[in-house]
């Protein structure tokens, strides 16, 4: 097991009594992208915001790179890069003056600008002030100004936002390649499955304020059940033999089908056995897969009732 | 305190391509008016300064002054309140206290820039009227620089109700609210040693040139009045940006 970079234990944060964030355990170890993903509501955004120390927890703590974040913010944020819901600018400031009043307080290498606006693409842009930039080319200078200080760790709140598709695949493109690249962790918070999905190795997956799901983008497609449905040539009596087998508490009948729920190997064989001894005729057997979509909307429902 | 620097050299580059240092020359300008139109120069053989010291301070001292002191907290708070800026800037590693003092010395510059220009001026205008009494160093540098240190219960004020409020015009509006009040406020002995927005004026008019109102009070209460205006609303603003949720 690789080092873990950030953990928070029992992060909470309350907003007049209403939880925002309840309880949180986050985890990410060096070299993950991890997606952070929920609806908008969730509590991505405020658990970023005490992430970098922008609020303070009403309970629990944070730990990243090892360190207490309430003891030791400056030395933990002098490693992190970030970009926060929209990324901001002086709209009067070309590129270069923009990243050149962060690299002032950062104190890294000026060429180091150079570099950044390179990795983002927009070198040939640099010298025009950032108000005439377009959505895209202000999201790519934010991730250039997240860079800058070569940080360890990037925690970038839904960098895609409001990005066309174009857009959308080059900022990933850039994030796949940073831990490989430079040895980044990266953290990236989504209310887009499809999105995270393409970058993530691990998921975190919040709703109204709790953690309903955090473990590997695999396990997370393991996890999903497949249904498997068969058509047969008398479904209602192939249905009652099923309840007698054991599978048929969750099994149920729609349009003509039997559908069964996370049936594994074993029990098809078995069900299938037992169907044909008793003269069944047995058309089709297909198993179904869930979208992402699916998997993403069962554990937030999950997370809601239990 | 390199943090401090390097906060202050980020604001000074993202002043530097704004054009609101133009603004601190306006209000020279039009005292430089006043100068040249003074109602009745002194008889001959009576020495002009004071009165010309006085004449370009009032308006000055009395309005354009106060109302910078919030115009300028409110303008650079303003790259910070659009866009969500300051989760930008304090995601950086740097301690809230180290942005806020940076903010009040970009201020101060400002309005230090602006009292630069007015004894620029003054100087003019005593040149221009071939006035050949020795140039009072003592009673000018008195009015310029106590002019600028009466103000920094201002812009302190001001900062932290700029750090506060996201709107450009709120701040403002409380400033200048509270500066028109000065007009009434200088006729009375009893609040207007008191009152910090009547202090730049105070502090600036050469004494004993007026002998009604509150302009004829000690330089020493006017000290207190300032020193514990200063130190109430800067510790006020330095605690609440501390604790704001960004």
């Amino acid at each position: 097991m690789s080092e873990i970079i950030i953990q928070t234990e029992n992060l909470t944060k309350k907003y007049r009594g209403r939880a925002a964030v309840n309880n949180l355990n986050l985890q990410i170890s060096q070299g993950d992208i991890y997606g952070f993903l929920g609806p908008n509501g969730a509590g991505k955004t405020t658990t970023i915001r005490m992430l970098l120390g922008l609020i303070q927890p009403t309970e629990g703590s944070i730990r990243i790179f090892g360190r207490e974040l309430h003891k030791d913010k400056l030395e933990i944020l002098r490693r992190i890069g970030s970009l926060v819901e929209y990324p901001s600018y002086y709209g009067h400031l070309s590129a270069i003056d923009n990243l050149e009043a962060i690299r002032r307080i950062l104190g890294t290498q000026k060429s180091r600008i150079d570099e950044v606006l390179e990795i983002v693409s927009l070198s040939k842009e640099a010298r025009r002030p950032v108000k005439g930039f377009s959505l895209g080319m202000k999201q790519r200078l934010g991730i250039a100004a997240s860079l800058l200080g070569n940080p360890e760790l990037l925690i970038l709140d839904e960098p895609t936002n409001g990005l066309d598709p174009s857009g959308i695949q080059e900022i990933r493109e850039l994030i796949k390649s940073l831990p490989g690249q430079h040895g980044i962790t990266v953290l990236i918070s989504s209310h887009l499955l499809g999105e995270i999905e393409q970058m993530a190795n691990t998921v975190g997956i919040i709703s109204e304020g709790e953690m309903v799901f955090q473990d590997t983008i695999q396990n997370l497609l393991l996890q999903s059940q497949h249904d498997m449905d068969l058509v047969v040539s008398e479904p209602e009596s192939a249905l009652w033999l099923a309840r007698d087998l054991g599978f048929g508490a969750t099994g149920t009948l729609r349009a003509g089908a039997l559908t069964f729920p996370g049936m594994q190997d074993p029990e098809v064989a078995l069900l299938v056995k037992r169907l044909v001894e008793n003269g069944h005729e047995i058309y089709r057997i297909e198993q179904k897969k869930k979208s992402l979509e699916d998997i993403f909307m069962r554990v937030i429902g999950e997370g809601k009732t239990g | 305190m390199r943090t401090f620097l390097r906060i202050l050299s980020a604001e000074s580059l993202k002043m530097s391509k704004s054009h609101l240092w133009l603004v601190t020359i306006v209000s020279p300008l039009i005292a430089m008016f006043a100068g040249f139109l003074q109602e009745q120069m002194p008889p001959e053989g009576m020495d002009p300064w004071p009165n010309l010291v006085a004449s370009m301070s009032f308006v000055h001292g009395m309005f354009f002054l106060p109302i910078m002191a919030g115009l300028f907290s409110a303008f650079i708070c303003r790259y910070e309140h659009t866009g969500g800026g300051w989760k930008q800037l304090l995601v950086l590693p740097v301690s809230r206290t180290a942005v806020y003092l940076a903010k009040f010395t970009v201020v101060m510059t400002l309005l230090a820039l602006c009292q630069l220009f007015l004894l620029i001026c003054m100087l003019f205008v005593s040149w221009s009227l071939a006035i050949s009494y020795p140039i009072p160093w003592s009673m000018i540098s008195i009015s310029i620089i106590g002019g600028w240190i009466a103000c920094m219960p201002l812009a302190a004020l001001q900062l932290g109700v700029s750090l506060g409020w996201a709107s450009f015009a709120a701040p403002l509006a409380l400033n200048v609210s509270l500066t028109i009040p000065n007009m009434l406020i200088l006729n009375s002995d009893k609040i207007g040693p008191f009152y910090p927005w009547a202090q730049p004026l105070l502090a600036m008019l050469p004494h004993g040139q007026m002998d009604f109102g509150a302009f004829n009070i000690p330089l020493e209460s006017l000290t207190i009045t300032i020193l514990g205006s200063f130190t109430l609303f800067f510790t006020a603003g330095l605690v609440y940006f501390r604790r704001k949720e960004i």
